[in-house]
């Protein structure tokens, strides 16, 4: 990726408003091809950082620049190679589909055949030839959504800024979207902000968490889970008194922690038979099922569950912000 | 002027695609043509000149007023409510085509909307009882003023809504605005100073249209009202410019 041309590169990017600050000093680059997520609670700072991007509001402080051109100096150059999808995806409820897209193209300055094939092209990529000469307003908000993105396609932008692209969306609608989004991560750069912590997982191959304005961590999913907080958990259900069992559980070597919580009564299970569930935290790379279920065989207890979990960029992403966003 | 075009072309037929465009139309109608009614019946008594009967009726400027205020409202009041504002503005256009491409929508659309009241003079024409000649220097002039006029309220009408993101907001301080220099001649009363009375009767549209429905041309207002027309637009472009620092 390093060889790649920079995109964006934003330094010591400051917005400040009479309400607090809301980018603290940012810098951050993005290459070509890469699809960066910025995960954080509301308020954290995205949607400000993606309008500075996008040219809507200016830095108080710092400079950015997309593809080379600073955003305040080459204001319409960049906006021409963007495309961006606001958080509120805003359409005049008016105007037909078909016709939404033309106007947004032409102002983008696609004319004649060139913007009759890539409307063609973006309505098939969004799958809106169904409702093309449908009323915008009579339309679903998950087709409302599909349309923003249309338009931000339109003009074959170098970068797309997509901010909160699933929010509102029902299941069905939020899974084809991150489809679709990851669909175009294989042809452009896209930057999307979210504080959907799946979605960032899933969809990005670079994540930067952003808290209070300022980046607190950026790495791939991967990395970032195992940095930040690379902790094993081991889930096991044991039947026994739990006083012999969390003990002995407690005691193995590389638990650091333990949760337990009695299970309800299952069919099959002995009149009497006592079965709780223990989730152990354990150090950094460590697997201790084979040590639990020694454990259980050498007590005699009844052992039906045992896995390993890793821990989720969720978990991570609660750690660092205290806020579950 | 591209741009300018398919922004002026969306925001002109969106007049027509809500009922807003036909109900202020209808009212005006209903109010200019009862008040030309009126006129009419009154002219069998008194002798009326052809511009009061086309332009002195208080109804027919409170009916343009009226339409002016609820056209101009919702230009960027609504776009920044609905959130449209964000997507149009990081399209890449000017602020300036912005401006312009709103203004020529709303002025072009009280134009559209003001046309069929040519019919007024066509009427006095065809039954006019003397049989002596139109006298078309007053209904040109008349026309002349009411353009000016229409185009500095809806400057000023597009700097309101430029101001704010509720259109009832933008409305109520474009009324503010009209009283102030419409109803002037009252404040001239009311403030009895020489330096007022001076200011107010060079800005009181009430004694432009007088003058200009009478045939006669005064530059002054002309260069009030261009210069007005200019100046509210240039606020506006300077307000809708206040995004990227607000």
């Amino acid at each position: 990726m390093k060889d790649k041309r920079i995109i964006i590169k934003a330094e010591n990017l400051t917005r400040r408003f009479s309400s607090g600050t809301a980018v603290d000093g940012i810098s951050f680059e993005v290459r070509q091809g890469e699809m960066v997520g910025f995960l954080g609670p509301n308020g954290a700072g995205k949607s400000t950082t993606l309008r500075i991007l996008a040219g809507f509001l200016t830095a108080t402080d710092g400079n950015v620049q997309i593809d080379g051109l600073s955003v305040i100096e080459h204001s319409l150059e960049v906006r021409r190679r963007i495309g961006y999808l606001p958080e509120k995806v805003a359409l005049y409820p008016e105007m037909r589909v078909s016709e939404y897209l033309h106007f947004r193209g032409r102002i983008k300055g696609i004319l004649g055949r060139r913007l009759r094939a890539r409307l063609d092209e973006v309505k098939s990529l969004c799958g809106l030839h169904d409702v093309s000469g449908r009323i915008i307003g009579h339309l679903s908000r998950g087709y409302q959504q599909r349309i923003g993105l249309a338009d931000a396609l339109v003009h074959e932008p170098e970068l797309l800024l997509l901010d909160e692209p699933t929010s509102g969306l029902d299941p069905n609608q939020l899974r084809n979207m991150r489809e679709l989004i990851k669909t175009l991560g294989q042809k452009y750069t896209v930057v999307l902000s979210t504080h959907f912590l799946a979605e960032a997982e899933t969809v990005c191959n670079r994540v930067m968490i952003i808290n209070h304005g300022r980046i607190v961590a950026s790495d791939s999913p991967v990395v970032l889970t195992g940095l930040l907080k690379n902790k094993s958990m081991v889930v096991a259900e044991i039947s026994g008194a739990h006083t012999a069992v969390g003990g002995a559980l407690r005691a193995l070597p590389h638990v650091t922690g333990m949760f337990w919580n009695p299970c309800r009564s299952a069919e099959g299970e002995r009149p009497g038979e006592e079965w709780n569930r223990y989730v152990l935290e354990c150090d950094t790379g460590a697997d201790i099922r084979g040590a639990v279920y020694a454990e259980a065989a050498r007590n005699g207890w009844g052992l039906r569950e045992l896995r390993l979990e890793r821990k989720k960029l969720e978990d991570a992403f609660a750690e660092i912000t205290g806020n579950m966003g | 002027m591209r741009n300018i075009f398919q922004i002026l072309r969306r925001q002109f037929l969106a007049y027509f695609r809500s009922p807003l465009g036909y109900v202020v139309a209808a009212v005006f109608y209903f109010v200019a043509g009862l008040s030309f009614c009126r006129l009419l019946a009154q002219s069998a008594t008194d002798s009326l000149r052809i511009g009061d009967l086309l332009f002195g009726s208080a109804y027919f400027w409170l009916g343009l007023l009226a339409a002016i205020v609820l056209v101009t409202m919702a230009l960027f009041a609504e776009e920044r409510h609905s959130g449209t504002f964000e997507t149009l503005m990081t399209a890449p256009v000017t602020d300036v085509q912005v401006v312009l491409a709103k203004f020529l929508a709303a002025y072009m659309f009280l134009v559209f909307m003001l046309a069929p009241t040519l019919l007024y003079a066509g009427i006095l024409h065809a039954y006019n009882a003397a049989g002596a000649p139109l006298a078309l220097k007053p209904v040109a002039c008349g026309w002349m003023i009411v353009l000016l006029i229409a185009s500095f309220y809806t400057a000023f009408g597009l700097l309101m809504s430029s101001l704010t993101g509720s259109a009832a907001a933008a409305a109520v301080l474009c009324c503010l605005g009209m009283g102030v220099t419409f109803l002037g001649e009252s404040l001239q009363h009311a403030l009895r100073s020489t330096m007022v009375e001076r200011t107010v009767a060079q800005i009181s549209s009430i004694q432009h249209v007088l003058d200009f429905s009478r045939g006669v041309i005064d530059t002054q207002p002309v260069y009030f009202y261009i210069s007005g027309t200019i100046l509210f637009l240039y606020l506006a472009v300077k307000s809708v410019e206040s995004r990227l620092w607000r």
